[in-house]
């Protein structure tokens, strides 16, 4: 596809494709023109009225048709995801290779055992999703309780396409009525997801359930429109900066934000690395699969390195580990230029002095840089920050409330350093390499996402007849 | 070797200097390039290396120097903890690799901070300048001796040619805008004060505290400290009351400016300063029942554009009309920190014309290769600028501007040098777009510190 040509995105409303090209929008990034059709509002907003559809489907029905749809979603012969990434190709940074093995990655957890653990990780009680669950305190007054269905508007990030199929999992889970904001980067995957669920069956109470459509973020005369609590519940955000100070303005009573906050991980190297040149080799490669975390463009991508020893040691390790954050990119066909002022800045610094050291060049291919604090600037774009310290506890004091992933080696020192990390802002402590993958179910960004997201309904049944008669 | 360059700079104060087609200059605009670069190549590290990476040993044509050309965040490339921790050995050593002229070391046990440090170079002759950055870090330019005896040459000749004003003292210095005490600035300043101030009237210098490189300095500090959470609640709380002073002061300093003007309306002005101030002075103005009663030989030089205020759409006229400025005095420029010269607008409807030492380079969107011309019509693109007059550091910057070159004759003034359309924007703000992801930085979690 031709930079200059104008693809089409279209929208889809509870299981309604519209195709239209009455607006036109670009692509971050990549500058690259892509066409719409005009917000429906009614289509994108159900009444209140009406009970959600999900509501009374059981939880178990709702996972076979999530795992069926990972199956099509899979499927080498699924036309709305080849289209979609032959459109996602012009509009994203990261090469179609990568974005499919991100999705394909995401669709794999369409299973019904890994559906069924995150649901039990959130909630103490899933029956409550599928009914009103009773309960009794200790004065013997009864109620029922139930996770009621919410409206949620999900503004999704442009950054990685399985963003998309969790949102629509944990939307479909609990219940909820969903609209979903797609991103300029990727106004495409989403759409191909509820195509796919509609070819199983266009009246699926999850495909009612779903809609999705584009805006360019901040637009007023839009998000004025939608965000308001008579028409959805919560807000669920991703992003800082102006993406989240667009959405605060609309937050007041009955409409509140969930927000996935922008985040920043790390790696903390300890000295028994380099017990042998074969472990710091070793360790260098783990390090650097966790910077290469979807070619660093994803929150879980470690961007700086504390490791712990001597210079000549610190020095051998980020050669060690440019070394392989080069092979990686190579591997990757990823090699696209440093934004001009990033290039300047790093180049600029590294004519400094002894205290800064560069390995690879600033060209996309890889680089590392050493120094004895961070630099000032955010590593992007295959760059790994090593900074050498004489101890770990010096690491900790940059870990802040924007750190999210912390990769860690040796293991064995990992109790030591969890509480701290904690209660400086980190979200995750991780063995070194494995940046990417977590326990089912574990919270993400510091929350159980999903008990965020419901509308927890209480049904007040009194007090027990003894109680009542001695009350009157 | 140096006859080119003497050549263009030689135009300085030259009536028609804005009458000499690019097509014309271009040859002369060329060697003179090439002889700044054969001179600075050796004594300017980061463009020795620049030119090593691009493998440009002679500049032949205008193509050889958009390698060259350098984005202001070559100038940022220092370490913040130099600056917030005082190492000022180092920060000299990053300096000399971007000065022409080798900066010796300072002594550090006389320096309490980064005023203190500017304050010894310039007694050694380096004058630094910064120009705040969008992360707020500040690129630090430096200039020569032989700069800013330029810029004062220069700040004058181009503020007459483009307001018809004569330099001949005769007028009242009418600040409206927060200063910046940089060296730069306080040199050209008092090289305006000079030209154009009748000296037995003291300047109106803006009733707030003038920023220096040390107050931004420590607003980048605060700013830092509160993103890695070692800022404690009371500092913020001090800090935020010392911003709530300023603000007080700011606020106070539009009336007490207001009435000064009003108290001296019979004396001819020159004000300066930018839109958004003198807008709320005008308005001030007026709120006291003036307006239009000002000596009808008033001036006015606005540097820059909106820098995102928001004004009701006649804010122009509101403060030509306050003011008694007559048709034709409204003088605007065109320039950045980076280059050494002014590019002055014809009248109030007119263009930024482009002196011939300075030569003009439209780029692509991403700066890498220079749009093709037949030296005839429109280029619209990226600024990129070669300032030939530049010595103390290398003159060729890549900005973030778009711009809308033209190669014809200017038709409200009908200079035959390229000149620039009065519709300059922030490329960022053109491209970009609701930018979602996952991955960002603690700067999305400070408040109050900008």
């Amino acid at each position: 596809m031709s930079r200059g040509e104008v693809v089409s995105a279209p929208f889809f409303y509870r299981g309604e494709l519209v195709e239209g090209s009455d607006e036109l929008h670009r692509s971050r990034d990549l500058g690259v023109a892509f066409s719409t059709p005009k917000i429906d509002y009614d289509k994108a907003v159900p009444s209140r009225l009406e009970v959600p559809p999900l509501l009374d489907v059981p939880l178990a029905e709702i996972i076979d048709f999530l795992a069926e749809t990972g199956q099509r979603l899979a499927a080498p012969g699924n036309v709305h995801v080849q289209e979609c990434f032959d459109r996602m190709a012009a509009t994203h940074v990261l090469p179609r290779s990568m974005l499919q093995a991100v999705s394909q990655h995401a669709v794999s957890q369409l299973d019904k055992r890994v559906l069924l653990a995150e649901v039990e990780q959130n909630f103490p009680d899933p029956k409550a999703l599928d009914g009103w669950v009773p309960k009794r305190d200790f004065h013997g007054r009864r109620s029922f309780v139930r996770a009621f269905a919410p409206r949620l508007v999900h503004v999704l990030p442009g950054n990685s396409p399985g963003v998309a199929v969790k949102s629509v999992a944990q939307g479909a889970l609990v219940k909820a009525v969903n609209l979903f904001k797609m991103s300029s980067a990727d106004p495409f995957f989403m759409v191909a997801i509820l195509r796919t669920m509609a070819d199983l069956d266009p009246a699926h109470p999850v495909v009612r359930s779903m809609s999705a459509v584009y805006w360019r973020g901040g637009d007023e005369s839009v998000e004025g429109i939608f965000y308001r609590p008579q028409f959805f519940d919560k807000i669920v955000a991703w992003g800082g900066g102006d993406a989240i100070s667009n959405v605060i303005r609309y937050l007041g009573p009955g409409l509140q934000l969930v927000s996935f906050d922008p985040k920043t991980s790390i790696s903390m190297v300890g000295r028994e690395a380099f017990a042998s040149e074969a472990s710091a080799d070793r360790v260098a490669e783990l390090t650097a699969a966790d910077v290469m975390a979807m070619n660093q463009e994803a929150c879980v991508a470690s961007r700086f390195q504390f490791v712990e020893g001597g210079q000549d040691e610190v020095d051998r390790f980020a050669a060690r580990l440019q070394h392989y954050i080069a092979a990686r990119a190579a591997a990757s066909g990823d090699l696209r230029p440093y934004d001009r002022d990033l290039k300047e800045e790093i180049e600029a610094l590294l004519m400094t002095d002894d205290d800064y050291r560069g390995w690879g060049s600033t060209d996309g291919s890889g680089l590392v840089i050493r120094s004895a604090a961070p630099v000032d600037f955010h590593p992007v774009n295959k760059t790994a920050n090593v900074v050498r310290v004489d101890s770990l506890d010096d690491a900790v004091r940059y870990v802040n409330v924007a750190t999210q992933t912390v990769g860690f080696y040796p293991p064995a020192r990992m109790p030591d350093y969890r509480d701290r990390l904690a209660s400086a802002g980190a979200q995750r402590i991780v063995r070194i390499g494995e940046s990417g993958p977590s326990t089912i179910g574990n919270p993400h960004d510091a929350m159980y996402t999903m008990h965020r997201f419901v509308h927890w309904m209480t049904h007040e049944d009194g007090a027990e007849p003894l109680a009542l008669a001695a009350e009157y | 070797m140096s006859a080119a360059i003497d050549k263009l700079t030689g135009q300085a104060k030259s009536r028609d200097r804005f009458d000499y087609s690019a097509a014309d200059i271009r040859p002369l605009q060329v060697e003179a390039l090439n002889e700044r670069f054969q001179q600075q190549r050796e004594r300017i590290r980061l463009l020795g290396l620049r030119a090593r990476d691009a493998g440009t040993a002679e500049i032949s044509a205008i193509e050889d120097v958009v390698p060259l050309l350098l984005p202001h965040t070559a100038y940022k490339g220092y370490p913040e903890s130099y600056l917030t921790g005082g190492k000022w050995d180092r920060l000299t050593n990053w300096l000399n690799t971007v000065s022409a002229y080798p900066v010796s070391p300072v002594d550090p046990s006389a320096i309490n901070d980064i005023d203190d440090w500017i304050d010894q170079l310039v007694a050694m002759g380096h004058y630094v300048t910064c120009s705040s950055g969008t992360t707020g870090k500040s690129a630090m330019l430096i200039g020569s001796a032989k700069d800013i005896a330029w810029s004062q040459v220069d700040t004058v000749a181009v503020f007459s040619w483009g307001s018809g004003v004569v330099p001949e003292q005769n007028r009242l210095m009418v600040g409206t805008g927060v200063a910046a005490a940089a060296p730069r600035n306080i040199k050209i300043g008092e090289a305006q004060k000079a030209a154009f101030g009748n000296p037995e009237w003291p300047r109106w210098n803006y009733p707030v505290e003038p920023v220096t490189i040390g107050s931004m300095t420590r607003q980048i500090l605060m700013r830092k400290k509160i993103a890695d959470g070692s800022a404690r609640p009371g500092e913020i709380a001090e800090f935020e009351r010392v911003a709530r002073e300023r603000q007080a002061a700011l606020d106070a300093a539009v009336g007490l400016t207001a009435e000064h003007m009003i108290a001296n309306r019979e004396k001819p002005f020159m004000i300066g300063g930018m839109w958004a101030g003198l807008y709320a002075i005008a308005s001030a103005v007026r709120e006291r029942g003036h307006g239009g009663d000002f000596n009808p030989d008033n001036c006015l030089y606005v540097g820059g554009g909106l820098k995102g205020a928001v004004l009701p759409p006649d804010y122009r006229d509101v403060v030509y009309q306050t003011f008694s400025i007559p048709a034709g005095r409204q003088f605007q420029m065109y320039s950045m920190q980076e280059i050494n010269s002014g590019m002055p607008k014809c009248g109030d409807a007119g263009r930024y014309h482009v002196p011939p030492w300075l030569v003009p380079i439209v780029l692509d969107h991403g700066g890498d290769a220079a749009v093709p011309h037949g030296y005839r019509g429109e280029v619209e693109g990226r600024a990129g600028f070669v300032d030939i007059s530049l010595d103390g550091r290398w003159g060729g910057v890549i900005t973030g501007d778009k711009i809308t070159l033209s190669y014809d004759r200017c038709p409200s003034c009908g200079n035959a040098g390229p000149s620039i359309e009065d519709s300059v924007a922030r490329l960022k703000d053109i491209v970009g777009d609701d930018k979602i992801t996952c991955a960002g930085t603690v700067d999305a979690y400070v408040r109050g510190v900008s």
